[in-house]
């Protein structure tokens, strides 16, 4: 009998301690792949896939969402003005959702009303917070469209040359290399500057993306290389002009700014030249052709705080063809040529429990939000906080088989020269040289494997 | 002699059968696959391809009213420029309900409807002494573009305007604008109707070798979205927000009085692809077949939200003052209406049609 009383118990306890499963160490297999951004998923593959709230909003968050998309399209126009007033004097566009199309990217040209397409400039050296130094009468970013009886800062000439790029097995792509050339300054261009090409990113999954903790961040981090696969994975720290304190870098195409907040404050103030409680001084401050009237900040707080809002509640669109058997190839094999190693596949956000919705998810972003040398062909050659001349943020790869649908035409990479997304993988370089040269290694029924898994997400 | 007449008679015959219209040769069917093509094939040819072809004859309409305007420049033809770019707008206004495509891909949309009049650049250009030629505008900005810099001149504010304030620069502004208007009118009905984008061919032929579609499901959910999308414009935007603010300055073609006429279009617009126009098939087709009480929920909720805009007697800008539970209801018709397409006909869309 005692030992019969030994035996049970033993056997209680295994099988207790068995059951005692962490939710860390649950198989992949018990996800759903489909849900990108956990239950930040929205299942939508139209061309207003990007523009979905998250679900379980309560009824006051749902409704500042909706405030804040309508704020998102509003057109701004010239002070004094009844409504939206403030645009200018010099700027890129006119309201978010001209460069923001469909809350994704847009056309990579410059200074017309449908372009999305921008240039930072600044000169050699760093400014008192270590990030660049604004060029003198240009500040930090080219505004090529003014109001009227003001003159635009630039013109933007963009062309593109051919770049044939041949695989092992002979079968050519032609890549489309840009030139830009600045033209028609309005006041002479500072000696040295640099500048640098920034298409509009998409906007939805940023609250997601906030909430991943700094550590899971900096745990991807692997500066000196110390594993040896050719990866470093650099953190950019930067300044925020709000809370006037150094912090991670998350957004941005060189990860230099550090919240959704001055992300959003920043494309309103640098974009449209409207001020905000962030930055409550004019783009053009300074300069010869400031506007010079005392109706700063031009944005009321509350449309700041609802296109904040709105951004961070946008939702990740669900994937597709999960089971097909060649997006699974693909999937295995965008694994094993360390695609990966940057487009990290699986990371959990942070608790946040004002925001369920983000808290806690367990989301597929396919970026560490980490800094990367991809090589000269990218290089922009102007370092942005920590970031190099050919350092940029790894791009988070959710939504990327969508772009045909928000876009109408799609544009990849941070100004959107590749048409395709082949022509993204092809412009890959420095860290990513090796993952490149296994992808062009690829017999081309595999190749295309990879793209149909990249179309899936 | 009458030996030669034969095969003339026989090609005229194949011609004739030839030239049949989309709708005439619509065959019955039950099958449903069928019918979603022909769903399909029926709201590209009645109603996008016919609307923006309308939109396209109407802004030539307006160009030559408004250069009759520009040669005489007497009330009568103010009347008759303002009757036009009226006319324009109810056909543009319908058109909203379909807002995919070309006219989102290539910005079309905001060439031409932009809000709300920049009217301090507006008056430094009419004070100016710069060249306004078509080229001229089209390097201006969204807010000096299109519809509503049109209706500001001809117009004035609170529909004032007589000709004899119409001053010369006025009337060559208002010229270009019209030719741009025109141009981007043209573009668009070519981007649906003619290579090299011809997006008639795309949504027709989808899932069937559409680059565009590689599922009918995709067009029709583009389509629900659509009509969810001028729902919301409509209740939570366009009627709402100067509604919370009880502000008139917000109002969408105030210089008209046109806002109310622009919004019940906006959803007649929705009730066109609903339904199907000119005999064609429409969404309503469908749904019938699988779930004819959601048809008719359907159906008198955008009777009741169309009917509602009549209660708004005043002009919109007043209204949302004096108006303001007529206004209420209207958006709660509206509100009700978007949670049935959202919640069982977008679900419909997901369950029924998988090809």
């Amino acid at each position: 009998m005692k030992k019969f009383g030994v035996l049970v118990t033993l056997l209680t306890g295994i099988g207790g301690f068995t059951m005692c499963n962490k939710a860390g160490v649950f198989p992949d297999s018990g996800y759903d792949e489909r849900l990108s951004g956990g239950i930040a998923t929205a299942f939508d593959e139209t061309s207003k896939s990007f523009s979905h709230e998250i679900p379980g909003l309560n009824d006051r968050d749902a409704r500042i969402h909706e405030l804040g998309d309508a704020a998102f399209e509003q057109t701004f126009v010239t002070a004094p003005a009844p409504v939206n007033s403030g645009l200018g004097p010099v700027f890129n566009n006119v309201s978010c959702i001209s460069c923001h199309h469909n809350d994704g990217k847009g056309t990579p040209t410059a200074g017309f009303t449908t372009s999305s397409l921008l240039f930072r400039i600044s000169i050699a050296g760093a400014d008192a917070h270590g990030g660049p130094l604004s060029a003198p009468g240009f500040g930090g970013q080219l505004q090529d469209v003014s109001i009227f009886g003001k003159q635009a800062e630039v013109k933007m000439n963009i062309t593109y040359s051919d770049l044939p790029v041949t695989y092992p097995d002979g079968s050519v792509v032609v890549l489309r290399k840009p030139a830009y050339n600045v033209l028609n300054p309005y006041q002479s261009l500072p000696a040295g500057f640099m500048i640098s090409p920034r298409l509009a990113p998409p906007v939805f999954g940023l609250g997601l993306l906030e909430n991943i903790p700094e550590s899971t961040i900096l745990s991807f981090a692997d500066e000196n290389d110390k594993d040896g696969d050719g990866i470093s994975g650099k953190p950019n720290y930067v300044y925020d002009a709000f809370t006037k304190q150094t912090a991670l870098g998350r957004f941005g195409l060189k990860a230099n700014t550090p919240n959704i907040l001055t992300q959003a404050a920043g494309a309103y103030n640098q974009d449209m030249g409207i001020t905000s409680y962030v930055f409550p001084q004019e783009s053009s401050y300074g300069q010869s052709q400031a506007d010079g009237l005392g109706d700063d900040p031009e944005l009321a707080d509350s449309v700041l705080n609802s296109v904040h809002f709105y951004i961070k509640t946008l939702a990740v669109p669900a994937r597709r063809n999960v089971t097909d058997v060649d997006v699974k190839r693909g999937q295995y094999l965008f694994t094993q040529i360390n695609c990966s190693g940057c487009h990290k596949t699986t990371v959990q956000t942070g608790v946040d429990v004002n925001l369920p919705s983000v808290s806690n998810q367990r989301i597929q972003p396919f970026t560490d939000l980490l800094l990367h040398d991809m090589g000269d062909g990218l290089a922009d050659n102007r370092p942005d906080f920590l970031a190099s001349g050919s350092e940029w943020r790894t791009a988070p790869l959710w939504g990327i088989g969508l772009f045909e649908k928000t876009n109408g035409i799609p544009f990849y990479l941070h100004d959107g020269r590749a048409r395709t997304i082949e022509e993204a993988i092809l412009w890959h370089d420095g860290e990513a040289k090796k993952s490149k040269e296994a992808f062009m290694q690829l017999p081309k029924d595999d190749r295309d494997k990879v793209i149909r898994f990249l179309k899936s997400l | 002699m009458k030996k030669v007449l034969v095969p003339y008679l026989l090609l005229a015959f194949i011609v004739c059968a030839a030239c049949n219209k989309a709708p005439e040769s619509t065959p019955e069917t039950e099958d449903f696959a069928a019918l979603e093509k022909i769903v399909l094939t029926d709201f590209t040819n009645n109603i996008a391809l016919s609307g923006y072809l309308n939109l396209s004859i109407n802004a030539t309409k307006l160009n030559i009213a408004l250069t009759n305007l520009n040669t005489t420049t007497n009330d009568a033809n103010l009347a008759i420029a303002q009757q036009a770019w009226k006319d324009m707008r109810t056909v543009w206004e319908q058109s909203e309900s379909y807002l995919f495509g070309p006219v989102e891909d290539n910005d079309y949309d905001p060439n031409m409807d932009t809000w709300p009049t920049d009217y301090v650049q507006l008056d430094s250009v009419l004070h100016s002494a710069n060249s306004l030629t078509v080229t001229d505008i089209q390097g201006f900005t969204l807010s000096l573009r299109g519809f509503h810099p049109i209706e500001y001149i001809i117009f004035g504010e609170n529909s004032s305007r007589t000709a004899a304030e119409l001053t010369a620069r006025q009337k060559t502004y208002m010229i270009s604008l019209a030719t741009d208007l025109t141009n981007t009118c043209n573009d668009l009905y070519l981007s649906w109707a003619s290579a090299p984008v011809n997006f008639a061919q795309q949504v027709i032929s989808a899932g069937s070798g559409s680059t565009k579609y590689a599922k009918k499901q995709e067009v029709f959910l583009a389509l629900v979205d659509g009509l969810i999308g001028i729902c919301e414009e409509v209740g939570e935007g366009k009627m709402k927000e100067p509604y919370d603010a009880q502000d008139p300055q917000i109002v969408e073609s105030p210089y008209s009085g046109n806002s109310t006429t622009d919004f019940k279009n906006n959803i007649t617009g929705l009730r066109n692809v609903y339904l199907g126009l000119n005999g064609g098939k429409g969404l309503k087709d469908l749904v019938a077949v699988k779930n004819k009480s959601l048809d008719n929920t359907i159906q008198s909720e955008i009777t009741a939200a169309i009917n509602s805009f009549d209660n708004i007697s005043q002009p919109y800008g007043s209204a949302i003052i004096s108006q303001r539970v007529q206004i209420q209801q209207t958006i709660d018709a509206l509100g009700v209406l978007k949670e049935t397409l959202e919640d069982e006909l977008k679900p419909f869309v997901i369950q029924y049609i998988q090809d």
